[in-house]
């Protein structure tokens, strides 16, 4: 049941990435309409929402689980963290080679001047470790401290969320409402952490 | 099979209109003209030509469009193609996402259109859009257009100097600005209706005096050679080449000669973004990004078709208006 589970959620996770993918391939072919005139931006764009997508799902398997009484949504965890990341590390890749066209020189400088980049960039680095230390060997090396770091996951987010908010222009509708979510989700979280100061400390 | 892969910043042939046709374009457009005199006679359904009602437009209109005069502006400019002209654009009345204009914009009800003048001049009242164009000689100018998002696009309109309707209404020498609005109605506009949009309707836009006497202001009723699509502005909108391209007001219906500066939109909105002048200039950043280079459209993914900005959008010609302004500080 497990395995079928998985492979279930694994196929959809991998969805939009075949959709932007065969895009791609379209494009390049010569249908140059496919992701409108500004592709570049439209991948960038598709693959941080995407990201912010899975990113709120991880978040939400903890209090999905305590609600809903479901213990084993806890097993697919990992399985949504890593597609985040994988979803973040896309949209990376895409704003330094269709954006800036790997001119490193000019990151350096946009860096420094955007906040919203910097932010950005912060969460992808703070989700890198999170996604190295995924498997069970590092979580056994790491005992105690892979709890602790693992925690991570909750400034990021709402460096994330801060990022897309800096973005807002004339409609603030979906910044505000993925803020929201980060909030709703981590304020779920420091109630249970109040609530069970000196219980089990099983939940995180 | 050999697939060789299509360099993405390279356009297709059939991107583009050819320039040879497109020099001959009254030829061209008098051939569809017959054409679609020739297919008026079966079913509607039969005519899927013109992929946008907005298209159309009414006789009389498209005659005045089909007469206008060649002119030697932007003649070395490669165009962008007519479907990203009408398909990618920022009109917010429509909704903020590129292509929600060319989605919803055929709610627009362009027939009839009237503009009311009023402030700083003799020649007060509303005026029908016939009424305005009467007798006028449409010109086509192939200008570039840099939107202050860093893409930018080269578009043919048909129109006609605003300094000849201005001279029209014969403003008082105490009109130091004119004010430009948009229409506003809820019913006809969706994205008025939103309850999370940062715009207090209806879109508002002004310019200097003498910056909307100068030659190269345009009101533009087409582009490409047919009345201009609902979501391009229909039917009368400013072009104002070298600023940024939310100072041309689309959709005009009320143009007032003031004293002082109007309010414009997005200076309201976010004053220490989008200033009044928004004269093209590389040196000046957007606080997010910067205003260096731009994105000829159609982008590319791997080659973005990356050019290098210029003062005024490269229209000289009008620097001589801003000569002793600190354009850092009048962005």
């Amino acid at each position: 049941m497990i395995r079928l589970r998985r492979t279930v959620l694994f196929l959809l996770g991998i969805t939009p990435f075949i959709y932007i993918g065969q895009a791609i391939v379209r494009l390049q072919l010569g249908e140059w309409e496919v992701l409108g005139p500004e592709p570049g931006k439209a991948v960038v764009w598709f693959t941080g929402t995407w990201a912010f997508n899975f990113l709120l799902l991880t978040l939400a398997v903890t209090p999905l689980r305590r609600l809903l009484k479901q213990p084993w949504l806890l097993q697919h965890r990992r399985m949504l963290g890593l597609f985040a990341f994988f979803y973040a590390t896309l949209h990376l890749l895409s704003y330094f080679a269709f954006l800036l066209e790997w001119r490193f020189a000019e990151l350096g400088a946009e860096t420094i001047k955007r906040p919203y980049l910097l932010l950005g960039m912060t969460a992808w680095l703070l989700l890198l470790p999170l996604a190295v230390t995924s498997t069970r060997g590092w979580q056994r090396r790491l005992k105690q401290g892979w709890k602790r770091l693992h925690k991570l996951i909750y400034p990021l987010s709402v460096l994330v969320a801060v990022h897309y908010l800096l973005q807002i222009r004339s409609s603030w509708f979906e910044p505000v409402l993925y803020a929201a979510l980060v909030l709703c989700l981590l304020l779920l979280r420091w109630r249970k952490a109040t609530v069970t100061k000196h219980a089990d400390g099983h939940n995180s | 099979m050999i697939i060789k892969p299509h360099n993405p910043s390279d356009p297709l042939a059939s991107e583009i209109t050819p320039h040879s046709l497109y020099l001959k374009r009254r030829q061209f457009i008098g051939q569809t003209a017959a054409l679609a005199l020739a297919v008026s006679a079966l079913p509607v359904q039969a005519i899927q030509t013109r992929d946008n009602p907005a298209r159309a437009g009414k006789p009389w209109l498209r005659e005045q469009i089909g007469s206008a005069r060649e002119t030697v502006f932007g003649e070395d400019e490669v165009l962008t193609p007519y479907s990203s002209v009408t398909q990618y654009n920022n009109f917010y009345e429509f909704g903020t996402g590129k292509d929600d204009p060319y989605r919803y914009a055929s709610k627009l009800n362009t027939d009839p259109w009237s503009v009311t003048v009023d402030g700083e001049c003799e020649v007060k009242g509303t005026f029908s859009l016939e009424d305005l164009l009467k007798g006028q000689q449409l010109e086509e100018r192939i200008y570039r257009l840099r939107c202050v998002e860093a893409w930018s696009m080269v578009i043919p309109w048909i129109g006609f100097p605003l300094a000849d309707l201005i001279k029209r209404f014969k403003p008082l020498t105490s009109a130091k600005y004119i004010e430009f609005i948009t229409l506003e109605d809820k019913k006809q506009m969706p994205g008025q209706r939103s309850a999370f949009s940062t715009i207090d309707w209806p879109y508002r836009e002004g310019l200097r005096m003498d910056e909307a006497m100068h030659p190269l202001t345009l009101m533009a009723v087409g582009l490409y050679g047919e009345v201009l699509p609902n979501q391009n502005g229909a039917p009368l909108r400013l072009v104002v080449p070298w600023k940024y391209g939310f100072k041309s007001i689309k959709s005009i219906v009320a143009i007032r000669f003031r004293e002082t500066m109007p309010r414009t939109t997005w200076n309201d909105i976010a004053p220490n973004e989008y200033g009044f002048y928004a004269n093209v200039n590389p040196q000046v950043d957007h606080p997010r990004w910067s205003q260096a280079s731009e994105r000829r459209l159609p982008s590319g993914l791997f080659k973005p078709n990356r050019i290098a900005t210029r003062l005024f959008n490269g229209y000289d010609e009008v620097a001589s208006l801003y000569s002793g302004m600190d354009l850092h500080k009048y962005y």
